[in-house]
């Protein structure tokens, strides 16, 4: 016989919860009864005596002197005699299964409660599994896109850009393309006898703080090998923990994607950070390498640690990650800065990454690499992407160096259309920021919306490619206070669903402090706060003002001006020296790291 | 009996306001009740004062990347309890 139960509202004003809980109820068949909230504590009582009730279900919330309202209404019942026939449940806010045993309950659940739990106790059974798993599927982010340019005349320009590059290349070797042959050939040599006189030959190859680490285990400071045991511990850890009610951040549709950085310096604390946060419905992670890293020649290999800021991206640690991430989650490794392009990609495919990350521009400014030498490097790093069918996304973080944002999206599309005809492919990652070009001239004084907006409306107008705005969202908007920084990613990231954007990279809000590693609550923090963001949105849209148009038509005829005047030098690499993409007005300076180490390609290295 | 403090991933973070004169006195505060809770010397990640005190949010880092864990020791997570 169907068990029959009595709901009471004891709460004066809120009753919508119980009555959720009802129709669940009613939903499973059981005979609910349930009153009004206005009735006093001697009414409910005599209703409650008035009927055989298997269960009587009070909801309420505490608050000051609740406590005594609940002991006085449990009185009641046990005189009327309800408490020897009925069970009695006590649900809402701040109730813990303690305070309602205290209280005098049969049982107590917290606002958390779900239904299943509530059914499984009224049937007298243990709850159902609680899902402890991921249960999503990995997604390809390039997937549906054509890569086909809409705007001829940009298309044009880019394709003699791009020819003009890969004609320049052809003739010209660096000894970071020159590692990343002999290292595949290593990770095709399996255990054969082969592989000394290859690491023989990749270490005549690299920098003697490489070699050194390599082969004498003395390492830059602050790096050491990670021990067996603490692997072995890792492997205990990951092996008896489990995510508990995994979360989902979107709301209503599949994207975007939500990326966060991992590169804490520490494979086993990147880890169990990646572990906490894919619980939290993080999509994906990209593994940030020391900023020393790029200017040496070679890369450390084996499952190393590091006390400072950035991961080394060994092919052993690549691994680990993968090994240890949750299959559908998708991890990119940055490989564009630096004198290790092409290897990177490499490792990053080898170890079953999903993506990686490179820009021939970005990559040559600033602190980067000189622009000959990345177009060599960049080149082939493209063509080991496309081979292991690993999109990479395109950075433009040259605009938080002042460049401007037409600039920067210019130096984008040149990596797109170089992608294209390489057979990549490029995933454009405009930034969503508050960069120095747009404060000096006043772009962002209205809102934050308008300037963002067009530039994923320009880049709309040229080409069909995914685009992942970056990185992360909301770039110089966040400072150290923890609730303006939560906010201010939620924002940019209810903007970049409402433009139907593919993926966006998130911060955490102790992004702006930087007298130390990211926390792991600080993480949470910003995960919350973007769920929330989407959860309030829905498929509802934030809508630019008529000025975003206005930039957008602005935006694309500049972006055409930079790029006749990069067509209109001899190479990309003399582009970018003589400030086409990004000057020394503008806060852009050509990179300096393996400047005058390329060879000719038919020379021996 | 564990330490809490072993399973502490990587930093406690604490927010605060304190009533204080002026934002130095705020600040001197802010350190000093990190010792006070025996967390030894404390950042200040962030501080406002309003006038009437400050507000505050204060790091300590227990874990720091790339040393050793104390949450990692086989007892630590194999007991949960």
């Amino acid at each position: 016989m169907a068990k029959k139960i009595l709901c009471v509202p004891l709460d004066p004003v809120h009753d919508v919860g119980l009555k959720l809980i009802r129709s669940a109820l009613d939903e499973r068949g059981y005979t609910t009864v349930l009153l009004s909230p206005d009735l006093s504590l001697e009414a409910i009582s005599k209703k409650a005596a008035s009927d055989d009730y298997d269960f009587i279900l009070v909801s309420r919330t505490i608050g000051y002197g609740v406590a005594e309202i609940l002991g006085r209404f449990i009185d009641l019942l046990d005189a009327s005699g309800v408490r020897e026939k009925s069970k009695l449940i006590l649900g809402g806010k701040a109730i813990t299964p303690e305070l309602a045993a205290e209280l005098g309950f049969d049982k107590g659940f917290g606002e958390h409660m779900q239904i299943d739990e509530l059914i499984a106790y009224i049937e007298g059974r243990e709850r159902d599994i609680v899902v402890d798993r991921l249960q999503r599927e990995k997604k390809d982010i390039a997937e549906g896109y054509s890569y086909r340019f809409v705007h001829a005349e940009i298309e044009e320009l880019l394709s003699d850009i791009c020819d003009k590059l890969l004609q320049w290349t052809e003739s010209r070797h660096s000894a970071g393309v020159e590692r990343a042959k002999i290292r595949e050939e290593l990770i095709n040599a399996g255990e054969n006898g082969k592989r000394e006189s290859l690491y023989k030959k990749y270490n005549s190859h690299c920098d003697s703080e490489i070699t050194n680490g390599n082969t004498k285990n003395i390492y830059p400071t602050g790096v050491r090998n990670v021990s067996q045991e603490e692997l072995s511990a890792l492997e205990g850890y990951i092996s008896t923990t489990h995510p508990h009610a995994p979360v989902t951040i979107q709301h209503n549709q599949d994207r975007p994607l939500i990326f966060k950085f991992l590169g804490s310096g520490c494979p086993i604390m990147d880890l169990v950070h990646g572990k906490i946060v894919e619980r939290w419905g993080i999509n994906g992670f990209l593994i940030i390498n020391p900023s020393w890293e790029a200017r040496y020649e070679g890369l450390l290999q084996g499952c190393l640690t590091h006390e400072n800021d950035g991961t080394i991206t060994s092919l052993e640690n690549i691994k680990l990650m993968k090994q240890y991430l949750d299959p559908s989650t998708l991890l990119t490794v940055r490989a564009h800065r630096g004198l290790n392009t092409p290897e990177t990609v490499l490792l990053a495919g080898a170890a079953g990454a999903d993506l990686t990350k490179i820009n021939l521009v970005y990559g040559s400014l600033g602190a980067g690499t000189d622009p000959e030498r990345l177009a060599v490097d960049g080149v082939e790093a493209i063509r080991y992407a496309a081979r292991y069918n690993m999109p990479f996304d395109i950075p433009g973080n040259d605009e938080l160096s002042g460049v401007p944002a037409w600039k920067t999206l210019a130096g984008l599309l040149i990596n797109v259309m170089l992608g294209k005809k390489l057979g990549a492919k490029p995933i454009l990652k405009p930034l969503f920021c508050y960069g120095p070009h747009i404060v000096l001239n006043g772009m962002m004084d209205q809102n934050f919306v308008d300037f963002n907006a067009a530039k994923i409306y320009a880049l709309r107008q040229i080409v069909d490619c995914p685009i992942w705005p970056g990185e992360p969202i909301a770039f110089m908007t966040q400072s150290e206070e923890r609730v303006q920084a939560a906010n201010a990613t939620s924002y940019h990231a209810a903007l970049a669903a409402s433009l139907g954007v593919d993926v966006v990279t998130i911060a955490s809000t102790d992004e702006a402090y930087s007298r130390g590693p990211i926390a792991i609550a600080s993480r949470i923090d910003t995960i919350r706060a973007v769920t929330d963001a989407y959860r309030f949105m829905g498929d509802a849209q934030i809508s630019p003002t008529g000025q975003a148009d206005l930039f957008t038509e602005d935006m694309i005829k500049k972006i055409i001006e930079v790029l006749k005047e990069v067509q209109s030098k001899t190479s990309l690499a003399e582009a970018i020296y003589e400030g086409a993409l990004g000057n020394e007005e503008d806060g852009a300076y050509p990179g300096t790291f393996g400047k005058g180490t390329l060879t000719a390609a038919s020379a021996k290295i | 009996m564990k330490k809490a403090m072993d399973r502490v991933v990587d930093t406690v973070d604490i927010e605060t306001y304190l009533l204080c004169k002026n934002e130095s006195e705020g600040k001197r505060l802010a350190l000093q009740l990190g010792e006070d809770l025996n967390l030894g010397t404390v950042d200040i990640m962030f501080q406002e004062f309003d006038g009437y005190g400050i507000r505050v949010r204060l790091r300590k880092y227990i874990h720091k990347p790339g040393k050793h864990y104390a949450w990692l020791k086989p007892e630590e997570y194999s007991d949960k309890g």
